[in-house]
């Protein structure tokens, strides 16, 4: 991991540990019924101040806790166009498989690329440690994915236009 | 047929609905006197940090912050009057002020580096610097410090 990156995972790191803090809670309003808070916003005294974690303008994580549920959104850094192409395909080649992802939210938060939305029901059959892991690791490696997506689209189209031009020029 | 009676959430005028207000207590001061006490602080922060003591200022300008609805004006200074000590202390000194802070000094210290990296357009210049603040207070006050955080409705 670059020593750039390590301060921000971490500060991610912590602040998702203690946001994971969550029990089971139903709804105030509708009897039997028990929905994410975070998701309902149906009273305020169960919703948590969100918070901010950013490296610069195009990389932030925005984590809003509540009783029974976090949801965790993160701005995937998008320096160019083709970045931001391959950024909008990758996350929605995932959120439509979202079911298979299990804390994966099928529509972004406004303003964010991609957004998780964790439960009590999550917190308890999954470890806690674990699924930290997975959001720290998954957002090391979307970055590289990115990155590793442009260099070969870069690769292939100089090999594309190559041979069509060789096909012209002779 | 006009439905959208429909979408009238009765709930809110219920008589017994939870007010934003009812969740923390309110600030006594007037929102001028907490202006006017911030400036005074800027000021003080300043001969503070003119005699290169980093924990008086931090303690300083942490007291009594302000906070609840109507004082914007006084918040963005005091976040200003922070970031500008957070800037200008070395980054080997920043365990050792940390620990000479009270509890209370350091959830709102908190407070502010959460509210600093919220701040678009500010993060780009203070950023990694916050950053390792923030680090630095996690590994000195502990996670409980950032629940606090997320849970004080005092918000800064």
């Amino acid at each position: 991991m670059s020593n750039v990156l390590r301060p921000y995972l971490a500060a991610v790191r912590s602040t998702l540990t203690a946001a994971l803090t969550l029990e089971n809670f139903s709804s105030q309003v509708v009897e039997r019924h028990n929905k994410p808070e975070v998701e309902a916003a149906g009273s305020k005294e169960v919703l948590l101040n969100p918070l901010i974690i950013s490296r610069n303008e195009n990389e932030r994580v925005l984590i809003e806790p509540s009783i029974n549920s976090i949801r965790l959104s993160i701005k995937i850094k998008q320096a160019d166009e083709i970045e931001r192409i391959l950024c909008h395909k990758f996350t929605r080649f995932m959120m439509q498989r979202a079911e298979s992802f299990i804390v994966l939210r099928r529509k972004p938060v406004p303003g964010y690329d991609i957004s998780f939305l964790i439960t009590n029901t999550h917190s308890e059959t999954m470890l806690k440690h674990k699924i930290v892991d997975f959001i720290i690791q998954f957002m090391e490696e979307v970055d590289r994915e990115i990155s590793e997506m442009k260099l070969s689209l870069n690769a292939r189209a100089r090999i594309v236009a190559e041979s069509y031009l060789t096909a012209i020029s002779t | 047929m006009d439905g959208a009676f429909r979408k009238i959430d009765i709930d809110a005028f219920d008589e017994d609905v939870l007010q934003e207000s009812e969740l923390y207590e309110a600030d006594s001061r007037d929102p001028a006197q907490v202006l006017e006490e911030v400036k005074a602080r800027q000021t003080s922060v300043r001969s503070y940090l003119a005699k290169n003591d980093v924990p008086g200022a931090l303690t300083a300008i942490l007291e009594n912050a302000p906070y609840g609805p109507n004082v914007e004006d006084a918040k963005t200074i005091s976040l200003q009057t922070l970031l500008t000590i957070l800037n200008s202390t070395k980054s080997t000194e920043i365990p050792n002020v940390l620990k000479a802070l009270s509890m209370d000094s350091q959830d709102t210290l908190m407070k502010y580096l959460y509210k600093g990296m919220a701040m678009s357009g500010w993060a780009d210049s203070n950023a990694s610097v916050l950053l390792s603040w923030h680090e630095k207070l996690t590994e000195i006050a502990g996670t409980g410090c950032i629940v606090r955080t997320m849970t004080d409705r005092r918000t800064v």
